[in-house]
């Protein structure tokens, strides 16, 4: 007994590993990358005197180009949660909200009003009241919305958060939301200033990626999270099983919902603004972008089209100045017409053949 | 009549129950200010019923959720304005299409012939995409350095100052050159669009055929190009209502043509998968936006003028006095409203009327609403139901753009006018039930009386008793609040007032 | 009833998937002039799937469908119909807003088709004429499925898909149904789907058991009728 537990531990941790290592690889490199960056593309004149050599490191991470790509990151890793979360509706529970951006901007807005001069709220309380808006929020427009089902969904969902987009835009609570401007330069707490730490505010944005990666991983693997995909897949199936199909949607809309906001809100703190763009459908088509070009249905989909979208944007806008939504919008058509399983879906399907056609190969070549 | 009753009820109560509330709130009120009220509703009703009937019937019979609509009626705002006011921007566009079309038509029956030959799908796949970067790069190549926004820089349009016609236009030999590359641009575009990659679905016409109905479009393109100067001064020497009928029928061609390219080319490759419809044409309803952006530059333009007929600067008594007298407005019960709007309420109801009887009268309206029901069984019928799909969508997206042009007058036309009618149609759609022709009727009043009433009474102040402050607020306020009227129709009837299917 | 020379349908050997599931697997149906013929099976077996492929609904991505001698597999329904194949589908799927009427009149492939069949369609379903302005969706499970064999008459149709025209109805339905079957067949060749091992006895001339996805027996009714074993084996308590 006492001789085999070790090797069970650790043929149970090489399980682990092997299943776990390209999540451990990227996510080495995510912990690594300011400092790597702070290295090669640091400014190196920014050295001062009896810093010490990781004193200084943190200084050049902190500067230039290093700098940049840090806030890069930071932006995608942003827009990775909101992908993510909305692929929790779309991808695992088969829900199409066009709204989602009505929690992504409500985080933002929320945070921005609430540490503003209006309330002048400690930051902690702020983002805790964030949360809990975006529960009530998600819970209320979650009940009306899932009334119905697919197109429909989709427009009833739109209109609640073009109703958010144009309370916004209104000039009825300027005090509050700055009308068509929105809000800039709202006192966000001086620890968290990403243009004076832009290094902690990485590593906070890192942190809550990883969380809320883990929490909707654990979610989707979860029982409940089965349900969620068999309703996605039959629904009178599961209803027939003996599933309330609507409390599992109504959880997964709730989850998206307050996650959404999170990323939202940590916009709004990287970005020291929010505007009403924020909760117009234009967020809504870009997580929906993230997650169909990734792959749907997948954690590392939504991820990896949030790197993709955002890196494109960059680049098309620097070739095409101002028309470069137009080069996105066709070269988000076209992925949508050929890649219609997305980067991740396509790779899956890929492998999938080849492993079948090894295993044939394989049976072949035994004679059978 | 008892069926009726008994198929409607919910329908009918809703209906009543709108009436009963609007009665209340006019009881209140003086003649004069319910029935302009009224009237302003009703203008916007037709509006928005113009863009919600052809989203509702497109629904309904392909359950095609067409998020690219308003872009359909900004495309018919735009064509129609500059066929009103800048014809030389159609004389040097519309070869261009004209050619393109032939070219694509042509060779979709050298398509046949072309993808026989390629049988295996790894060879298919990259004549695919090597066909798809021939197209992009000839038809780019054939468009660099297109005066776009010289030929736009017109009278009231200030976008770059004025250009007169013979500056911004490009000389002719350079236009046929363009029109060249097109033509050959087209080859690679027509075999993509060819049959033989889907052999199931088109028939092709005899070779003759359609070698003369792209032999005329090719034609028409270059006499267009040919006479583009003398057209031009013939067509602005027109009257105003001559050239806003022009303008009418320019939109809604162009509409109907957008129609069918979106469903030839994004709708139909993908029955069977609903999402990727959606999801396509939400994309183009931001492409296609920054589309019309790109051609006629992003500022707003002033709105289109009024034709004559609506345009004299003075107050009949009666509409009966306007036929003489052609005055911009009309007195209604003691108060002035703008001929104009009648004209839209009235084209309003007369497109409730004509499509309504086509529905109800005609086979084609019979074969639409059984495909509303079951589109499968219409095709076991032996009736080609793709083809009355691409004519439906064709029909719905006529009447976006033509509701386009006849709101150019009235709002403006700038490329976000769209978007908001294109929400307010959905949120009626929702309301009326989708793939009802008379749900989306009912639907637009409610939501265009709820929006005349709601942007009168947030501006003047609504003094709830139990409040001290009275309540203003701008007409933002009332815009929010028709998602209201939805939410509320939602919990009570989640299929729409009229709605059958879920 | 004299069995034709020739087999105005013959399915050979079809494959049809819907999305990923294999639903046909080598289905084989000989359909002689003139004849009735059942599809017999389990639910599920795959019969009405196998209607649909031979109408084109749901293709089949290998085999034949040979209607009057040509190969008909791969074009669209329409085409097929248009050829002269009526189909009545199961659930009596009529167009419940068209009124009876409507329902007639949208079957036409050319004008004056229904003026031409009125009498012979009335004189099988007299209720019909009685009801003809109602709407579609107010009429009886019986009469809806009347209305349904109906449609598929107005046009000249030399083959009749019919699938299971028995099911939901009372008994007494059942009988006039059986006759109007009888009464059509006439005119025109007819494949029926069949749950009611009754009716279909009574009514067909010829058989063929579909058992998941394969056809594995067919032949004779008048032979089956005494072939307890593979009654009992193939279509179990239905008989």
């Amino acid at each position: 007994m006492e001789e085999t537990l070790p090797i069970s531990a650790q043929s149970a941790a090489r399980r682990w590993l092997s299943a776990w290592w390209p999540y451990l690889l990227v996510l080495a490199f995510l912990v690594l990358f300011p400092l790597l960056a702070g290295v090669t593309i640091g400014d190196p004149t920014v050295a001062q005197e009896g810093t010490g050599s990781l004193g200084n490191l943190m200084l050049r991470a902190e500067s230039g180009a290093a700098k940049f790509w840090q806030g890069m990151i930071i932006q995608i890793l942003i827009f990775a949660i909101f992908a993510m979360s909305y692929d929790l509706l779309l991808g695992y529970s088969g829900i199409l909200s066009f709204g989602h951006a009505m929690f992504f901007g409500t985080g933002g807005y929320a945070i921005a009003i609430l540490i503003g001069r209006n309330f002048d709220w400690p930051f902690g309380l702020a983002l805790a009241a964030v949360i809990v808006i975006a529960l009530v929020q998600s819970l209320v427009f979650g009940v009306l919305s899932l009334r119905v089902k697919g197109v429909y969904l989709a427009m009833v969902t739109l209109a609640f958060a073009e109703m958010f987009y144009i309370l916004a835009e209104a000039g009825d609570f300027r005090v509050y939301t700055g009308a068509d401007d929105g809000l800039h330069g709202f006192p966000v707490p001086a620890y968290l200033s990403a243009t004076d730490h832009r290094t902690r505010f990485y590593y906070l944005t890192l942190v809550f990626f990883v969380a809320v990666f883990l929490i909707i991983k654990r979610l989707v693997d979860s029982p409940t999270g089965k349900v969620m995909v068999a309703s996605r897949e039959n629904e009178n199936r599961a209803t027939m099983i003996g599933f309330n199909t609507f409390w599992y949607k109504l959880t997964a809309f709730v989850a998206a919902g307050v996650f959404a906001a999170l990323a939202g809100a940590l916009s709004a703190l990287y970005k020291v603004s929010v505007t009403p763009s924020m909760l117009s459908l234009g967020r809504t088509i870009d997580a929906l972008a993230m997650t169909i070009i990734g792959g749907l249905g997948t954690l590392v989909g939504p991820v990896l089209g949030a790197t993709i979208i955002q890196l494109l944007g960059y680049w098309l806008e620097r070739w095409f100045g101002p028309s470069w939504t137009l080069i996105y919008g066709i070269i988000f058509m076209l992925i949508v017409i050929f890649l219609p399983y997305g980067i991740v879906g396509t790779l899956r399907v890929r492998s999938f053949r080849l492993k079948e056609g090894w295993k044939q190969l394989q049976q072949t070549l035994a004679g059978k | 009549m008892t069926s009726i009753w008994k198929n409607n009820r919910a329908a009918l109560i809703i209906v009543a129950l709108t009436v009963v509330i609007l009665g209340g709130i006019i009881q209140t009120m003086e003649p004069k200010v319910w029935v302009s009220i009224m009237l302003s509703g009703a203008t916007l009703a037709s509006l928005y019923f113009l863009v919600a009937s052809g989203l509702s019937l497109i629904f309904g019979l392909m359950d095609v959720l067409n998020f690219a609509h308003g872009v359909l009626f900004v495309l018919g705002a735009y064509v129609g304005l500059s066929t009103f006011l800048n014809p030389r921007l159609l004389f040097n566009t519309l070869p261009i299409f004209f050619v393109l079309i032939a070219s694509i038509m042509m060779s979709q029956h050298l398509g046949r012939a072309f993808w026989s030959r390629i049988t295996d799908t790894r060879t298919r796949r990259i004549a695919t995409v090597v066909l798809l970067a021939a197209a992009v790069g000839l038809v780019l190549l054939a468009l660099r350095g297109f005066p776009m926004r010289a030929l736009n820089a017109f009278n009231i349009t200030a976008v770059g100052g004025l250009v007169t016609t013979a500056n911004a236009q490009d000389p002719l030999a350079l236009m046929l050159r363009r029109l060249l590359l097109l033509a050959l641009g087209g080859v690679p575009l027509g075999l993509l669009l060819s049959p033989a990659e889907r052999p199931e679905e088109v028939s092709l016409r005899p070779v003759w055929q359609t070698a003369l109905i792209a032999g005329t479009s090719a034609l028409i393109g270059i006499l267009l190009l040919v006479w583009r100067d003398s057209g031009e001064v013939w067509m602005l020497a027109l009257s105003p209502d001559v050239r806003f009928i022009l303008a009418l029928i320019m939109g809604t061609v162009a509409g109907a043509l957008g129609g069918v390219a979106i469903e030839t080319g994004l709708i139909r490759p993908f029955y069977g998968n609903p999402v990727t419809q959606l999801v396509l044409t939400l994309g183009l309803s931001i492409a296609g936006i920054d589309l019309i952006e790109a051609m006629w530059g992003e500022e707003a333009n002033p709105p289109m003028p009024t034709p004559s007929l609506f345009n004299e600067s003075c107050r009949s008594d009666s509409i009966i006095g306007w036929f003489s007298e052609h005055c911009q407005s009309v007195d209604v019960v003691g108060r002035a409203f703008p001929t104009y709007r009648l004209f839209i309420i009235l084209v309003g109801v007369l497109v409730f009327i004509g499509v309504g009887l086509m529905l109800r009268r005609t086979r084609l309206g019979m074969i639409i609403r059984a495909g509303v029901q079951d589109s499968e069984m219409v095709q076991a019928l032996g009736i080609n139901v793709r083809r009355v799909f691409t004519m439906v969508f064709a029909l719905g997206s006529a009447l976006a753009a033509m509701g386009g042009v006849i709101a150019a007058p009235y709002l403006g036309v700038f490329p976000a006018m769209g978007s908001i009618f294109q929400l307010q149609a959905f949120i009626a759609v929702v309301i009326g039930g989708m793939g009802s022709f008379i749900g989306a009727a009912v639907g637009t009043v409610i939501l265009g009386m709820a929006r005349a009433f709601g942007d009168h009474f947030v501006a003047a102040g609504i003094d709830l008793p139990f409040l001290d402050t009275v309540i203003k607020g701008s007409p933002a306020i009332a815009r929010a609040s028709t998602v209201l009227i939805m939410a509320i129709v939602l919990l009570v009837k989640p299929s729409g007032i009229f709605g059958k299917k879920e | 009833m004299t069995t034709a020379p020739h087999n105005i349908l013959e399915v050979r050997n079809i494959q049809t998937f819907i999305g990923q599931f294999h639903i046909l697997d080598g289905v084989s149906v000989d359909v002689p002039d003139g004849s009735i013929t059942v599809l017999l099976g389990r639910n599920g077996a795959g019969k009405t799937t196998t209607l649909k492929s031979i109408l084109g609904l749901t293709p089949p991505r290998a085999g034949q469908v040979v209607f009057n001698g040509r190969e008909i597999q791969g074009r669209p329904a329409y085409r097929t119909a248009a050829q002269g194949i009526g189909y009545v589908p199961e659930h009596r799927a009529i167009f419940r807003d068209l009124s009876v009427a409507e329902n007639l009149r949208i079957a036409e492939r050319k004008p004056g088709d229904l003026a031409r069949r009125e009498e012979f369609i009335f004189g099988l379903f007299p209720d019909l004429k009685r009801l003809i302005r109602l709407p579609g969706g107010n009429l009886s499970g019986g009469q809806q499925q009347m209305l349904a064999v109906a449609r598929a008459l107005v046009p000249e149709n030399e083959l009749l898909l019919i699938d299971e025209p028995s099911e939901g109805l009372a008994p007494v339905v059942i009988e006039q149904m059986m006759e109007a079957i009888r009464r059509l067949s006439a005119h025109t060749t007819v494949l029926l789907v069949e749950q009611n091992f009754i009716m279909a006895s009574r009514l067909a001339d010829r058989y063929t058991i579909i058992e998941t996805g394969r056809s594995i027996h067919s032949g004779l009714m008048a032979d089956l009728v005494h072939d307890e074993a593979t009654i009992q084996r193939y279509l179990g308590a239905a008989a």
